[in-house]
């Protein structure tokens, strides 16, 4: 295969940019609902793509399945991509490389049968719906996948990937009357099958959870002083910061870039923000993107200043700036886009503790629930709370949702604390593209005068 | 320029599937879609590439003598022998399922959505849209920034059983969408409009009419303070209030007890203002189908709630059966790789008996909420929503005063149906499958930043 893909990412005389991506992948997932597998399915996908930029015209990206076509595939392709009008864009080459990226996990999934797998998730079931009276419906859910893909381009690199997934999630609803409240949490990885071990507490917690926010008081609506857990930070810059530095957003337009101009300060000075693809197995991790571009740590935000930003090998060509890694697809069905890997606030000095002292009356928001951004605008919401009142924190409190604006909420962060950690569980979606992990890391994160929604106003 | 309808794997191989299938004494259906796209994309005004897919993708689903359900999905090729095989040895440790897999009808009267225009649709045609909709926009809001998809294709579905019956429809698809982005100072403004639906006959003037309206109300920035106002949802905007109501007539989720409807089929909870009834042979309306992905023939019309009573959920055959219902034809899957679930086809909210404009002249102070962020990410089980506002406007006196920015709106959605004080008489179809008027809902929580 290797030889072929090599061969025909020559094929292009007149200076196109060409890749080839083939994938396969196996998938098996498991849902327990309550007593009963609600669903239970292995699938198993083959297919490939072919994407190619002419330097007189526009990118040509075809997907395709079976392998059995490749070279049809690549003619039509060429003689294709010259038809279309011109985009007056363009690629930073690489150097070519050729490399075989493998993984050995401790416990490989693929070797599992099938009926380990479903009585390990019955007993977490069971686990959830004992935790509380009030859990009418406990679900476990479970996906392993195995992705392999053969990926060559025309800058002569050839490269062969071994992409293990493996992720498990509790879902408790707990149910008082009319009252429904849900709440979930789980693990994910770059791993194999000895992470979903040994997870008992965790099942127990969930259910436990979904039972107190029962009896959690609504949050009212109003603008508060904030204080956020690793968990809820990680998505808080992902959404309020990280989305707006992919560079795709601004690589046609002028303005934006102006607002966006490196060296500007845009946050207060004990922020900074990194976005690191080359670290070890976390979930965003891997040493090429899917441009066959080597990943790297990129500093978005030093102490402030907005210091750089994520690129494909066509955004970093549009401004003139350096491909970092962050083309990024979910599968073959899709071409590479610019996207986050795994992004972090880098920790500060102060004791976690130390962020709730001057709060007069606040709110510590704990884990997510989820995230959206429109460029300047998002919102945010944690699983949960704790009123903050006088320094101390207080009784849990729900149904909050946290907005903002980019360019204004970056500069009320005045206290970044010193226990930072990884949130794997996390993924993003980007147009068509759902479901990409990605990774945050963050330490407790206190924020001044934030919008919270709510039924009541303060 | 794109080779479509290709076969990659004839009929012939499904047949043996299911056919080893009823050999072997187990019941089975096996769901096929395949799909063809072509698309472009304008970027920031500019011609940027063209994508073309072409995938199928097939499920099947078996049911062992001991009634134990297995699935596996997969793409072709695939021996067929190997595909029973392998859902065979998931049914080993499937959930045992009180339905059975149904018979097809024998008909095959129903008349296919598909528009030969769009099958033969051209990139040069598909670029002619692109460069009128970036050259009108261009000329009439020169600081705009205008990305545009244009996408069209044709979506086959197939249904073959261990009876040896088959059905199968084919539809034709066509979307397209304008993201307008204005900058100015440290002001982003983003303006999202699209339309889809299953002919070539998109009004792609209405369409610019629409960014336009919207850039201009948003000319000027206002402020509003906290506190209850009546709020007029646009079509796009009133998704707030449905998809926790979608989520509540779910009947997977009545089966489990985690919809707050479970025992209230049948009784009045919403304003008398409110009918919502599924289509599901709407012509060339996206969602529309003569059967579900389970084989089920559809009916043409059903209500779900009429005037403010709930009348009927979404039943596919499992959850029916889990709940001694009758499926409603409601089986649908996500994607081939997807056991079916219960979901819509199409739908339509009842509309009202005046204009949209006469009920912003009559509105003395509010908001218009044409769309919103966050979505989904409150507690949609309970029905509580609370999102920032991503494109609205503030009325006062009867007029669109200007845009409001940093503003939240939280409710509970089910109680919003309650307090609906109107319903405008034209409507809009989102996604191509949901017709929905303006509602006017008062009151309505209000959270601004300032």
């Amino acid at each position: 295969m290797r030889e072929t893909l090599r061969d025909l990412a020559r094929r292009p005389q007149n200076g196109e940019y060409l890749e080839i991506r083939l994938e396969h992948t196996v998938t098996t997932s498991i849902r327990i609902h309550n007593a009963t597998v609600e669903r239970l399915k292995v699938t198993e996908e083959r297919g490939g793509s072919l994407r190619i930029l002419h330097p007189k015209t526009g990118w040509w990206f075809a997907s395709f399945q079976g392998w059995d076509d490749l070279e049809e595939h690549v003619a039509f392709g060429l003689r294709s991509v010259v038809l279309l009008p011109q985009s007056g864009t363009g690629v930073i080459r690489g150097e070519g490389t050729e490399e075989e990226i493998r993984f050995s996990p401790r416990e490989d999934f693929r070797g599992k049968p099938l009926g380990e797998k479903v009585q390990l998730l019955f007993a977490y079931a069971r686990m959830l719906r004992e935790a509380s009276p009030f859990v009418v419906s406990a679900v476990v859910e479970y996906r392993d996948e195995w992705r392999t893909v053969y990926f060559a381009n025309s800058d002569g690199s050839v490269i062969f990937w071994e992409k293990p997934d493996i992720s498990l999630s509790f879902v408790a609803t707990a149910r008082k009357g009319d009252q429904i409240e849900v709440y979930r949490d789980g693990v994910a990885g770059k791993a194999g099958f000895e992470l979903v071990r040994g997870l008992e507490e965790l099942a127990h917690r969930v259910g436990k959870q979904a039972e107190a926010l029962l009896f959690a008081r609504p949050f009212p609506g109003g603008v508060y002083d904030v204080v956020l857990d690793p968990v809820l930070a990680g998505v808080f810059i992902h959404e309020a910061f990280g989305h707006l530095s992919e560079a795709d957003f601004l690589s046609r337009n002028e303005r934006l870039q102006k607002l966006m101009v490196l060296g500007k300060p845009i946050a207060s000075p004990v922020l900074s923000v990194f976005d690191d693809g080359s670290l070890e197995n976390l979930r965003g991790s891997s040493p090429y993107d899917d441009e066959g571009t080597r990943t790297q740590r990129t500093y978005l935000i030093r102490e402030g200043y907005l210091s750089g930003r994520l690129h494909s090998r066509e955004t970093a060509f549009l401004l003139g700036e350096s491909p970092t890694g962050n083309a990024r697809t979910i599968s073959y069905r899709f071409p590479p886009i610019v996207r986050m890997t795994n992004t972090g606030i880098e920790p500060g000095t102060v004791s976690p503790q130390d962020l709730f002292a001057d709060i007069e009356r606040g709110v510590y928001a704990v884990e997510y629930v989820g995230g959206n951004t429109a460029l300047e605008l998002f919102t945010f919401s944690p699983a949960y709370g704790y009123l903050i009142e006088g320094g101390k924190i207080g009784e849990m409190v729900k149904d909050i949702v946290l907005s903002g604006n980019l360019f204004q909420t970056l500069g009320k962060i005045d206290a970044v604390a010193n226990d930072f950690r990884w949130t794997e569980v996390g993924w993003c979606g980007k147009g068509e593209q759902m479901g990409l992990p990605t990774p945050t890391g963050s330490p407790h994160v206190r924020l001044r005068e934030v919008l919270v929604g709510g039924q009541r106003h303060a | 320029m794109f080779d479509c309808g290709r076969s990659l794997w004839g009929d012939s191989a499904m047949r043996e599937v299911v056919s080893i299938a009823k050999a072997r004494g187990i019941q089975a259906d096996l769901f096929v879609r395949k799909v063809w796209e072509k698309s472009i994309e304008y970027e920031a005004g500019v011609f940027r590439g063209y994508v073309a897919r072409e995938h199928t993708g097939c499920g099947l689903r078996v049911i062992r003598s001991d009634r134990r359900l297995g699935f596996y999905a997969f793409t072709l090729p695939c021996a067929p022998s190997e595909a029973v095989e392998q859902a065979l040895e998931v049914s080993a440790f499937g959930d045992a399922v009180d339905f059975t897999i149904p018979s097809y009808p024998s008909t095959t009267e129903w008349k296919d959505f598909v528009d030969p225009r769009l099958e033969g649709l051209s990139v040069r045609e598909m670029v002619e849209i692109g460069e009128y909709l970036v050259g009108q926009l261009k000329a009439t809001h020169p600081g705009v920034l205008t990305n545009v998809r244009i996408a069209a294709g044709r979506e086959e579905r197939e249904l073959f059983n261990h009876h040896e019956e088959e059905i199968r429809f084919a539809r034709t698809f066509f979307e397209i969408s304008i993201e307008a982005t204005r900058v100015k100072d440290d002001d982003i403004l983003t303006v999202y409009v699209e339309r889809s639906w299953g002919n070539r006959d998109i009004d792609v003037d209405d369409l610019l009419k629409e960014v336009k309206l919207r850039l201009d109300l948003s000319e000027r920035m206002v402020s509003v303070q906290s506190g209850q106002y009546p709020v007029l949802f646009t079509p796009s905007g009133c998704m707030v209030l449905l998809y926790p109501l979608l989520y509540g007539l779910n009947g997977r989720n009545i089966a489990f007890g985690k919809s707050p409807l479970q025992d209230k089929l049948g009784k009045v909870l919403f304003s008398s203002l409110f009918s919502l009834v599924e289509v599901p042979q709407e012509p060339w309306a996206l969602g529309s189908c003569p059967f579900d992905d389970e084989g089920i023939l559809t009916p043409e019309e059903r209500v779900l709630v009429e005037s403010g009573k709930v009348e009927d959920g979404f039943w596919d055959l499992w959850s029916a059966a889990r709940t001694g219902r009758k499926t409603t034809a409601s089986g649908f899957r996500r994607s081939p790789w997807d056991m079916p679930e219960p979901g819509f086809s199409v739908l339509k909210i009842k509309n009202g008996l005046r204009d949209r404009e006469t009920l912003v002249e009559e509105l003395e102070e509010g908001l218009v909420v044409d769309s919103l962020l966050g979505l989904g990410q409150s507690n949609i089980a309970s029905g509580f929503f609370s999102c920032g506002v991503q494109l609205g406007f503030y009325v006062k006196g009867g007029e669109i005063q200007g845009r409001v920015k940093n503003v939240m709106i939280s409710g509970n959605a089910y109680e919003a149906l309650k307090n609906i004080r109107e319903l405008s008489r034209d409507c809009r179809w989102v996604q191509g499958s949901i017709l929905a008027p303006y509602i006017l809902v008062e009151p309505i929580q209000v959270n601004a930043a300032s």
